[in-house]
């Protein structure tokens, strides 16, 4: 530590430098350790509020140790930084312990930033802005800081720009002696009034990268929430987080919700709790044009669907695209057990069983390798089961994505199961003579709420219809209701389909005459919606 | 201060030695004999291999040991390698080598000792048997992922089996690039040697790029008769000539299926490019025939090919362009024969074609024929329909001996997965091809002995150093070709042939190829179709 000069000149007492005879009044004075507070808030906003879209970064990710299984990405530029980026994002595996490596990458490079650019106390809040620049981009980015994008960089930039900061500090400390300040102590050369301002800063920063999200990039949150509840198997978790957003509408939130609603056999029930008129989101392809997403959803909801064959083709198309990744290996695994693949299986699980953190998936799946009857019994697989194909056929015979398109055209099913699902995906594309010809083997019975609802509006066109059901005459009374109410608003049903969702929330006729519709004008995003219908 | 670093080093070392728990490559004083034979990856059991080949490391699979002790015996000389509780056996080169000459011709016993505790095991021992005959030392392959469409980070790469050296013909760009992806695919030599070598590029910078003495230059086979450019290449073993098909290719992908993906041509003729010139014309052009995998007679006289006649699968009320959705809903249904035509190097004039073997009759199909150095054997891929039969489970190694007309097929290279993509060593004696059989997906590249009596013998995997590698790999070993020697010219070179220069456009020549044959006849001799064992 460099040897502090023992006289202090007036100016510097003026300045508030501490020293005994004008400590007085300084006493009184409240100075927060400001970089601590900081550390503390990044940690908060690293793990708990952002944190479900880094684990998930992580999932979209793959990192081992061995060099020639990362040669894709080594092989590429900065290639090294890729590569230990991608280390470091494992231990988002538990947003907490992957929040902790952040805030303390973030807090040590703000403290090194003070150091290295030698900031005085006044201009000390400038070394709090590369971090918060660091979570701004990282928040704008949204979703394209994982989707068909580079998942090394998340960490791979902080550690860097720490390395460098510290190579840096190394060399001013080893020539010029400069004093070092205790990291997370109130440094003593700062004034209340550069204690506040400090404050200040890094409270309006924060407050500007949560309100954007909040304002611009509201489905990020929710939409790996779901991603990753997803892959839990939560899906009482998925359709409370869901409801609880039921006015965003976007398409893997959409996909993410059926998922869970088919597990809990609720399609034909809760299917329409949430909006579906797709707003545009912010995120891009690898090429940098605008994407739909859909690579977002597409393996999940053919493998869920029951359509494991699909699964591996989307996952395989996008393992090409973007390497290995722990979320599409897993799909794969999973996939592959369901067709009984075992050496497949234990390819993949030997891969993955090097990543950090992956032994629980590992020993789960891997105790079905061989062993038909666990693969059978596992509740998800069983339920998947139900509504597998029943004979061979092309993909391209069918309307994609496949999981919606071969329910369109399903002639035969397995179970009761797919059934539902494939008149709920009738009533969804709106498709109503696709739905009436597969109704006959329900006859007689007193069909879910949202299938009677489409057999009550079928109804106006096909008198007598509802008299082959059971247990529709409740409901007539509310659909009568309901035509009478929405005619004043049928003249514009683009117009009047957002302030209308959430006085009919989750009532099937709603959404056939005013859900996805092709140019819904009030979407939450105040962005121009897709231009993408029915699909 | 150095005494005291030393000592330190010496701790970390034995530390670390300790931590793998490698044992002395020593063969036990006392174990007890047990009836099973090891469980070791890859399968090297019973194989008949190259007296040249590197060694074949292997994982020793027993959950219960802690560590493994091998030795390979044979003709007097001794081989001792040693694992720890990972099982994987590493053997040395040299020592490898040294024992592989001792015993040519000959079998090595190899023994495999397990500790379990303080107990030590013997497996019941298994046999290499070490051929007279070496196999040609480079194998070049093409590394890519299982797609179903999609391309990104692919390579050629050509490895010399008489080592670990792998190295690079060819890498498409790393960094993804809308404007420069491409797909590089059909790498192809003239007579197992690397001093002619082709492969085409695909998307941005296409064309084929031809390599001949040391030099590379990229070329384009286009015409309004042409259906794509060149595929499936051919060389010719003599004359400056390249046969190739031309392919109008679609993929379809199963949804309920034990196979992922069927690959149809929609239609398919055979061409004939003279590198010299920079000329090419039809072979065969018809439009309900589709002719592929041409394969040149090492004397050059006959070109082999596939032909399937798909005029019954099309109905003649339905217009053309349902062509595609007719051929996808009969897929299973379209049988490929093999076919030749005769070929004057003089005047350069094909003959008739002839039909080889029937298969469609059988109800089989054939695809990829190679042609034994000697001229004898046709080898050939026959699976149950289609000709893209790297993706079928029903694809199996065949072939026919054009002395005795008889096919059978080389059930002893076979697995119950797909066989295909094969090649022939320059001696005629070994085998290489591509198989799923390990599990089910990733392509390995596979070497398999063929004796003076035309059997095949049990296949094995070509060696790594890493005997894990085949499972770590997460890109398929695509269409292996045996060379004697290595490619002379350096990747950069090649890349600026295929980044910075323009393909040469082909001048077409017509001929009188169209419709020379309509349908695919029985043998045009007997009229019968060739018999079978």
């Amino acid at each position: 530590m460099a040897k502090e000069k023992p006289n202090k000149s007036k100016k510097d007492v003026a300045k508030g430098a501490s020293t005994p005879p004008v400590a007085e009044k300084k006493k009184r004075s409240v100075r927060l350790p400001v970089l601590l507070l900081f550390c503390v808030a990044v940690l908060l906003w690293s793990a708990w509020y952002y944190g479900s879209v880094f684990h998930l970064s992580r999932e979209y990710s793959f990192w081992v140790a061995d060099t020639r299984q990362m040669d894709f990405i080594l092989s590429c530029s900065f290639g090294s930084m890729r590569y230990v980026g991608r280390a470091l994002l494992m231990t988002y595996k538990y947003p907490w312990l992957g929040g902790l490596l952040m805030a303390f990458l973030l807090t040590v490079g703000t403290w090194l930033v003070g150091y290295c650019w030698r900031l005085k106390a006044k201009w000390r809040s400038i070394q709090y802005l590369p971090a918060l620049a660091y979570m701004g981009t990282v928040t704008y980015l949204g979703l394209d800081i994982f989707f068909e994008a580079e998942t090394g960089y998340i960490l791979g930039i902080p550690f860097l720009t720490v390395l460098v900061l510290a190579i840096c500090g190394i060399m001013i400390r080893s020539f010029s002696r400069k004093k070092v300040h205790a990291l997370f102590a109130v440094p003593a050369d700062e004034t209340q009034r550069d204690n506040l301002f400090q404050l200040v800063v890094c409270i309006v920063g924060f407050a500007a990268i949560i309100g954007f999200n909040e304002w611009k990039r509201p489905y990020v949150r929710v939409i790996t929430q779901l991603a990753a509840m997803e892959q839990e198997q939560d899906w009482e978790g998925i359709q409370r987080v869901a409801r609880a957003h039921s006015y965003q509408s976007n398409r893997p939130m959409a996909c993410m919700y059926a998922i869970a609603l088919v597990h809990t056999e609720q399609i034909a029930y809760r299917m329409y709790d949430i909006r579906l008129d797709y707003d545009s989101l912010y995120i891009h392809g690898k090429d940098g044009t605008h994407n739909n997403a859909s690579n977002m959803y597409i393996p999940e909801g053919s493998y869920h669907g029951g359509f494991s064959e699909s699964c591996m083709h989307s996952c395989m198309e996008q393992m090409v695209m973007e390497g290995p990744s722990l979320r599409l290996m897993k799909l794969y695994i999973k996939s592959a057990l369901m067709r009984g693949e075992w050496e497949l299986c234990r390819k993949y699980l030997r891969i993955l069983s090097d990543v950090p953190f992956e032994s629980a998936f590992c020993g789960k799946y891997g105790a079905m390798v061989g062993n038909d009857s666990l693969v059978n019994a596992d509740p998800e697989i069983a339920k998947i089961r139900l509504t597998e194909p029943l004979h061979d056929s092309f993909e391209s015979m069918y309307q994609p994505p496949l999981f919606m398109g071969y329910n369109l055209s399903l002639v035969e099913g397995r179970s009761v199961n797919a059934l539902y699902n494939s008149l709920c995906v009738c009533l969804y594309t709106k498709l109503m003579p696709a739905f009436l010809s597969r109704l006959e083997p329900i006859m007689g019975t007193t069909p879910p709420d949202i299938i009677g609802d489409g057999i009550l509006l079928s109804a106006s066109k096909n008198p007598g219809l509802e008299n082959n059901f059971t247990g529709l005459n409740m409901r007539i009374p509310r659909i009568q209701s309901f035509m009478q109410q929405i005619q004043p608003y049928m003249s514009d049903r683009p117009g009047h389909a957002y302030e209308l969702f959430g006085k009919y929330k989750g009532y099937y006729p709603y959404y056939y005459f005013f859900g996805n519709l092709k140019a819904t004008k009030k979407g939450y995003t105040g962005e121009a919606t897709s231009n993408s219908g029915v699909n | 201060m150095n005494h005291k670093i030393n000592i330190f080093l010496i701790a970390i070392a034995a530390v670390l030695l300790a931590a793998c728990g490698k044992p002395a490559a020593q063969v036990p004083d006392q174990y007890t004999q047990v009836e099973e034979q090891a469980n070791i990856y890859p399968d090297y059991t019973g194989v008949v291999v190259p007296p040249n080949i590197a060694p074949l490391n292997f994982i020793v699979r027993d959950s219960l040991a802690d560590a493994f002790v091998v030795q390979l015996q044979g003709n007097g000389v001794e081989l001792l390698a040693s694992a720890g509780k990972d099982g994987v056996v590493q053997m040395d080169i040299a020592q490898w080598k040294k024992l592989l000459s001792a015993c040519k011709g000959a079998d090595v016993s190899v023994t495999v000792y397990s500790k379990r505790g303080e107990k030590w095991y013997a497996y019941k021992p298994y046999a290499l048997t070490v051929a007279e005959e070496p196999v040609d030392a480079f194998l070049s392959y093409r590394l890519i992922q299982p797609s179903y469409e999609l391309y990104r980070q692919l390579g050629i790469y050509q490895r010399n089996l008489t080592n670990w050296d792998v190295r690079t013909i060819y890498e498409n760009n790393r960094e993804f690039d809308n404007k420069a992806n491409h797909c590089i695919n059909c790498h192809n030599y003239r007579s197992n040697s690397s001093a002619d070598m082709m492969f085409h590029v695909r998307a941005n910078f296409g064309g084929t790029v031809i390599i001949q003495n040391g030099k590379a230059h990229k070329v384009q086979m286009k015409d309004s008769t042409i259906i794509t450019a060149g595929v499936y290449p051919s060389w010719h073993p003599t004359e400056n000539l390249i046969a190739f098909s031309t392919n109008k290719t679609g993929q379809a992908f199963h949804v309920y299926h034990d196979e992922k993906i069927e690959v149809m041509d929609e239609s398919s003729d055979l061409l004939l490019y003279d590198v010299t010139k920079n000329e090419v014309c039809h072979i065969l052009r018809t439009p309900d025939d589709l002719e592929t995998f041409p394969c040149w007679a090492p004397d050059g006289k006959k070109l082999y090919f596939c032909n399937a006649n798909i005029a019954p699968l099309l109905r003649p009320d339905l217009p053309d362009s349902t062509r595609t959705q007719q051929l996808m809903i009969q897929y299973d249904s379209i049988y490929y024969n093999l076919m030749s035509v005769s070929f004057d190097p003089k005047t350069r004039q094909f003959g008739e074609p002839q039909v080889e073997i029937d298969a469609a009759s059988e109800g089989k199909s054939i695809s990829v024929p190679r042609v034994s150095p000697d001229g004898r054997y046709v080898l050939y891929t026959q699976g149950d329909y289609g000709q893209f039969h790297i993706w079928h489970k029903s694809a199996d190694l065949w072939v026919k001996d054009l002395q005795t007309d008889s096919c059978y097929a080389l059930n002893e290279a076979n697995s119950l997965d797909t066989e295909s993509f094969h090649s022939w060593s320059s001696n005629g004696r070994w085998m290489a091809f591509a198989s799923r059989r390990m599990d089910g997906n990733y392509s390995r590249a596979f070497l398999a002995y063929f004796d003076k009596n035309g059997k095949a013998h049990k296949a094995f995997v070509i060696p790594q150093e890493n005997p894990e590698y085949n499972i770590l790999l997460l890109k398929s070993f695509n269409v292996p070709e045996l060379t004697k020697d290595s490619v002379a010219i350096s990747t950069d070179d090649i890349t600026k042939c295929v980044i910075e220069t323009e393909a040469e456009n082909a001048k077409y020549i017509p001929t009188d190829a169209t419709f020379r044959h309509q349908k695919p006849k029985t043998d045009a001799v007997t009229g019968a179709s060739p018999k079978r064992k």
